[in-house]
């Protein structure tokens, strides 16, 4: 029972990572534009396809893929910025959150368009596909543990960039107030392109990590933007340590779910408890009343 | 008169559809105190957003700044050439520590120069120093006031612009700001100051505009203004009335 349990766990802590990884992706956007970013799930499943070009067609190794799909992210996130969230953004906050709703359609559609409709196989960073390690009676994929560390790595990276950097300070800077930081000659509107950038390299980070567990393609991508959102919002969306926490607790809720009850209820249990949080506790578990308004 | 560090020419400006400022002509020198004076809505923080070319937008007109014609030019850009604003409401980054919104300052500047310039704005505010890692919005509105001047001398300005900094502030700190602005000026920054209270700036200035509906209405030196009486009956008169029903300037 207890190695079910924890089995289940950590089943749970795999996906929830990526739910994570997107959950601080919709903080960084929604600080820095204040807008969220709902086409975020879609980053997640181009990542992965994107890695999946690297390793299948050109042949290069999954680290390689990896590092090519962040970097990719980041180029897109940049872009996307520019042509789409900057635009809509001078027609008011609805129309940013209509503009990125599009695109999920438009690269939901893409995708299958150019990598086809399947999901595809992503070979595991280490060992052979589905090898698992049986600490205690336990099975972990060898993926699973390179998630964990991964994440933690991306956690670290960010804390540096945005509490050790100047141009992380002036990132923030310029989320928090764009007058006083266009006056201490911050550019606002590159600083706002690199949040972006810097939450869709997150999405396609986590897509390219999530990849060989659980196929990379499909439609899997609303899935986990919603179910990124839930976390974000659970956790706080104001608090970037709120929002790892809460993606990874909604994988375990979800995976503890499905433990038990029959797969179409896990989803309405999820969501239930995303209208529980912005009923009860709106704010997030970490997060502070009206800090994103502020 | 030396010739002008800071020369604004037939300025036209404002936000969106409406049209603020109509046809200004400023000039500031180096180590020249010149202070803009005038009534709530007269064009005086537009003046400075349109210079800073940070929410108000210029139209026409030109702003030359040390012979660079600033049009074309991007606000951060304008802060390189050594032009900074202290702005109306401070403009702090209130989550960040008060050194790291010293730091960011020095944005546009080499890595090197930060450090040297950091401790010349503790030497100058030793407040500040005590409470470095506190948080900007954790400071009071005098503290609040001294780290909006110290960053924004952290991009050493050749003129500083100024947006009421004595608002809501005690007398005793309103001195303090005054004498840091004096010791600017000998050291040859120019200033340029809008200010709400024209006894007070009239009293520190070199010399004076005094805008109403978007335009220069009167300008000279300042000691001549302050003794005009029809300045000081529509002007200084209405600037203490307001004073007592304590209007801000939004424009």
């Amino acid at each position: 029972m207890i190695d079910f349990v924890l089995q289940l766990v950590i089943a749970g802590l795999t996906v929830g990572s990526a739910y994570a990884l997107v959950a601080l992706g919709y903080h960084v956007i929604l600080r820095a534009t204040r807008a969220i970013n709902f086409s975020q799930g879609e980053f997640v499943v181009l990542g992965g396809l994107i890695a999946y070009t690297f390793v299948h067609v050109l042949h290069a190794s999954p680290w390689l893929g990896l590092l090519g799909a962040t970097a990719a992210g980041f180029a897109l996130g940049w872009i996307y910025e520019r042509i789409v969230l900057r635009p809509a953004a001078r027609n008011g906050d609805i129309a940013v959150i209509i503009a990125t709703i599009g695109c999920v359609f438009i690269l939901l559609y893409g995708h299958a368009l150019i990598w086809g409709s399947l999901p595809q196989p992503l070979p595991p960073f280490t060992g052979a596909q589905g090898q698992a390690l049986h600490p205690g009676g336990v099975a972990i994929q060898e993926q699973s543990l390179w998630v964990f560390a991964l994440l933690a790595f991306a956690l670290f990276v960010l804390w540096l960039l945005f509490e050790r950097t100047t141009f992380g300070k002036a990132i923030r800077a310029a989320a928090v107030n764009p007058i006083g930081a266009q006056l201490v000659g911050i550019d606002v509107n590159a600083a706002r392109a690199a949040s972006v950038g810097i939450a869709i390299a997150l999405a396609a980070f986590g897509g390219t990590l999530l990849g060989p567990i659980t196929l990379v393609g499909g439609t899997a991508g609303t899935a986990i933007a919603i179910k990124g959102f839930v976390g974000a919002v659970v956790g706080g969306l104001d608090s970037p340590l709120g929002c790892a926490l809460g993606g990874l607790a909604v994988g375990v809720i979800e995976k503890l779910l499905a433990g038990w009850l029959p797969y179409q209820a896990v989803d309405p249990v999820v969501y239930t408890l995303l209208l529980f949080a912005l009923i009860v506790r709106p704010q997030g578990l970490l997060g502070r009343r009206g800090a994103v308004r502020d | 008169m030396s010739a002008a560090l800071l020369e604004v020419r037939a300025l036209y400006a404002g936000y969106g559809e409406l049209e603020v400022l109509q046809g200004v002509d400023v000039r500031v020198g180096a180590g020249e105190l010149v202070a803009v004076l005038g009534a709530n809505g007269a064009g005086k923080t537009t003046l400075l957003r349109a210079i800073s070319k940070v929410e108000a937008t210029p139209r026409s007109g030109s702003v030359v700044f040390d012979g660079v014609d600033l049009a074309g030019l991007a606000p951060q850009r304008i802060v390189a050439l050594g032009l900074s604003q202290i702005p109306e409401g401070r403009q702090l980054f209130g989550e960040l520590s008060v050194e790291d919104n010293l730091m960011l300052g020095a944005y546009r500047r080499e890595r090197g120069a930060r450090a040297e310039s950091l401790n010349r704005a503790y030497e100058l505010f030793p407040s500040l120093r005590a409470r470095r890692n506190h948080s900007a919005a954790s400071l009071s509105g005098g503290e609040q006031q001294m780290l909006a001047i110290g960053r924004a001398l952290m991009a050493r300005p050749r003129v500083l612009m100024l947006d009421e900094p004595s608002t809501g502030l005690a007398p005793r700190v309103v001195e303090q700001i005054f004498t840091i602005l004096t010791r600017l000026r000998s050291a040859g920054t120019g200033i340029l100051l809008v200010e709400q209270n024209a006894f007070l700036a009239l009293r520190h200035a070199d010399r004076a505009y005094v805008m109403a509906h978007g335009s220069v209405a009167l300008e000279g030196e300042a000691r001549t203004l302050a003794a005009d009486e029809s300045v000081r009956r529509i002007y200084l008169g209405a600037a203490l009335d307001e004073e007592q029903t304590n209007g801000k300037d939004v424009t």
